[in-house]
């Protein structure tokens, strides 16, 4: 399913690139919330859009997405998702109180799931600017809890394309013997993709053009 | 014919016929558009994405649009012997979901709510029931035996049109 645009070498590249972020991430996430939190990349991939569905576990999968529209050099949208079951633990662990209906999620438990994805997409795209400097930065996270296909349908909209492409880092929050999985995803607009292709090549000294 | 469950895609339309189902997973800002002739049981559904193929010089994907969807998705009933003048629409979607980011005044599935209506009663096609805009995905269920359209929404009950 990888795409056939990124090679493994840039495969390699971009875990590198997420391994610097998620560590970033873990510093800032444990100076917020004052204990120490471990983060490891567990996953870098490129999926098509049609394909995260699946990857997040099927079309009506219940997902917390935290959403973000970038602007820079490239555009587009970054998505995190969090397993719907695992929201209340890890607003547990952010804000020190578990949630008990993950539907109905306080103002506190929200405010801290959206900090999460911030934090996280900032640390990556930082990472990234780092690598290929490319100069990406968010806007203002919004939160839904719902099925995946319907984050995608709506990110699609946004983007107004029928397929996209995705840069995947699934991200692994470890607190004790607590694990819980993110999985960040960078939707870059139609073109943008071409863009960032040619600045991994370019920092990896490929010949590539995209 | 088996009672086949069709799944209509992003920017698809598909057309058949009872005892087929017609299913579009997690509708978020975008439309379900469905349509059906009761007396020869054909029916359509269309996933559209944007209200208006106006600004685009060029139409790769006819479904993508609220106009030339609904005209693609005619063109596909009336292959399948279905009249133009018994058809009746229903609609689903045009949710909001992330509701802090709206860029313009009318969210997008807003707008696309109000194209899909404009162009049904453009082409005098009448809305029986609509489950539009709020802030929840949906799954619709399109039933050509019945003609009823069965709406999912994540942690509520299911819906019937």
């Amino acid at each position: 399913m990888e795409s056939e645009i990124f090679s493994d070498f840039q495969l390699d590249a971009l875990r590198e690139i997420g391994n610097v972020g998620a560590g970033n991430a873990a510093t800032a996430l444990s100076q917020m919330v004052g204990r120490r939190i471990d983060m490891s990349v567990t996953k870098v991939l490129v999926l098509p859009t049609d394909a995260i569905a699946g990857f997040l576990g099927g079309l009506e999968q219940n997902v917390a997405a935290v959403h973000m529209p970038i602007y820079g050099e490239v555009c587009g949208i970054s998505l995190v998702f969090f397993p719907m079951g695992r929201i209340s633990e890890l607003c547990g662990m952010l804000v020190g109180k578990e949630e008990k209906d993950p539907f109905c999620l306080s103002e506190l438990g929200q405010s801290a799931i959206k900090e999460l994805g911030s934090i996280l997409t900032g640390a990556y795209l930082s990472a990234l600017f780092r690598f290929v400097h490319i100069q990406m930065i968010h806007g203002v996270p919004g939160l839904a809890l719902d099925m995946a296909q319907a984050v995608l349908d709506t990110v699609l909209v946004e983007l107004e394309q029928k397929e996209e492409v995705a840069i995947v880092i699934e991200t692994e929050f470890l607190e004790n013997e607590k694990q819980i999985t993110g999985s960040f995803f960078l939707l870059p607009e139609a073109g943008s993709l071409k863009k960032l292709f040619t600045a991994f090549s370019k920092s990896l000294g490929l010949p590539g053009n995209g | 014919m088996a009672d086949d469950n069709w799944i209509v895609g992003i920017a698809e339309y598909k057309a058949t016929q009872s005892p087929n189902r017609l299913t579009a997973y997690g509708l978020g800002s975008c439309v379900g558009i469905v349509l059906y002739d009761q007396y020869t049981k054909v029916g359509g559904l269309a996933h559209i994405m944007l209200p208006s193929s106006r600004f685009y010089s060029q139409v790769a994907l006819p479904g993508k649009f609220a106009d030339t969807a609904i005209d693609a998705l005619l063109t596909e009933m009336k292959n399948l012997g279905c009249r133009r003048e018994r058809l009746f629409s229903k609609i689903v979607g045009g949710a909001n979901m992330f509701s802090l980011i709206s860029q313009s005044a009318v969210p997008i599935g807003l707008r696309n709510v109000a194209a899909v209506r404009e162009e049904l009663k453009k082409r005098e096609i009448p809305i029986l029931a609509e489950q539009v805009g709020g802030t929840s995905g949906r799954t619709v269920i399109f039933d050509l035996v019945s003609g009823r359209v069965e709406i999912r929404k994540l942690n509520q009950s299911t819906e019937w049109v």
